[in-house]
């Protein structure tokens, strides 16, 4: 699995098709569990997932803590993980770095940016490669 | 040659983008094209400091500043060839592009056409074999408000900065103070 993060219009799609050619790309839906995107997998071919940002959007509806998000996004990495080798299927996903900014007012974007930070270092630690975009540049973190 | 200086709020961006501009410019006077306008007493104390640190950052170069709160191609045209220029700070400028007064003189610009004149202007630099440093915040790293004025500028903001990491030369991101280079030239 690759991991791409940058900030918002920092490249990262144009960055994933340049060093990804020819994959297939999955927005994933508001509650779908990461398991269940292995319908849209084909062998032999990389698969990018995108819309993280309102992937964890949908998240803070849930009564889960981030704890038992965390737990589950685990869970769901590995098993993910386990069904693209099964296929030959090189996985990437796409996520938003929010973290570096003023720690918002609003309670619900406060817990957003938190989802998202753990969402991406549990993401990073399940990838053999993340990649930081920056103005469109990249530099390796991992791998 | 064009150097792109970015980091988040206060890191010394400024600072590592005026040494740049020192070397460039090798003893000959360097300009200063300032895109601030000074609307009130915080703004004022903004661009004293900026000043003061010149001053003092520079024995022997001496600044001429240009103010250009819209037309940085006007004010680059006045750059004498082979000189550096310094840009302070792009932010300002895209904001002042996309949220133009009503009561400011200079004629209003949408954001392609603002692109447009960030790109010929630092082309024409270029041909001209000056160094333009470009300073700039990153604001695309938090939370936006999505639909709102904010994304739209953030959004035009990030492509610029797009286009100026294609484009320049060197691309410096300042964090504490330190330079750190994601696109190295050699002699700089």
């Amino acid at each position: 699995m690759q991991l791409f993060i940058g900030g918002a219009s920092a490249g990262k799609r144009d960055a994933v098709k340049q060093r990804v050619p020819g994959a297939g790309w999955w927005r994933l839906a508001p509650g779908q569990r990461l398991p269940e995107v292995a319908h849209v997998m084909l062998p032999n071919t990389p698969l990018v997932l995108h819309g993280l940002f309102e992937w964890l959007t949908a998240a803070l509806d849930s009564d889960f803590s981030s704890d038992e998000w965390r737990a589950q996004w685990r869970e769901d990495l590995q098993r993910l993980n386990q069904t693209a080798a099964e296929d030959n299927v090189a996985l990437v996903i796409i996520a938003n770095e929010l973290g570096r900014g003023l720690v918002p007012i609003a309670r619900d974007q406060r817990r957003l940016r938190d989802l998202s930070g753990w969402f991406t270092q549990d993401a990073a630690a399940h990838a053999e490669q993340v990649w930081y975009v920056r103005h469109g540049l990249l530099q390796a973190l991992k791998g | 040659m064009i150097v792109f200086v970015s980091g988040g709020a206060r890191p010394g961006k400024s600072h590592v983008a005026e040494q740049c501009v020192l070397q460039a410019a090798n003893g000959k006077p360097c300009f200063y094209v300032a895109t601030a306008s000074v609307y009130d007493d915080e703004m004022a104390e903004r661009v004293a400091h900026h000043k003061a640190e010149r001053s003092t950052s520079s024995s022997v170069s001496s600044w001429v500043t240009l103010e250009a709160p819209l037309a940085i191609d006007q004010a680059v045209s006045q750059v004498p060839d082979g000189h550096a220029a310094l840009l302070d700070c792009l932010t300002l400028w895209g904001s002042q592009v996309m949220f133009h007064e009503e009561d400011d003189e200079s004629e209003p610009l949408s954001t392609t056409e603002g692109f447009s004149l960030l790109v010929r202007c630092l082309q024409d630099a270029r041909a001209r074999n000056i160094t333009s440093v470009i300073v700039s915040n990153d604001l695309n790293e938090a939370p936006l408000p999505n639909g709102s004025e904010t994304l739209r500028y953030v959004e035009f903001l990030q492509m610029l900065h797009r286009w100026l990491a294609t484009e320049a030369d060197s691309v410096i991101e300042v964090v504490a103070g330190q330079p750190i280079e994601w696109k190295a030239v050699a002699n700089l």
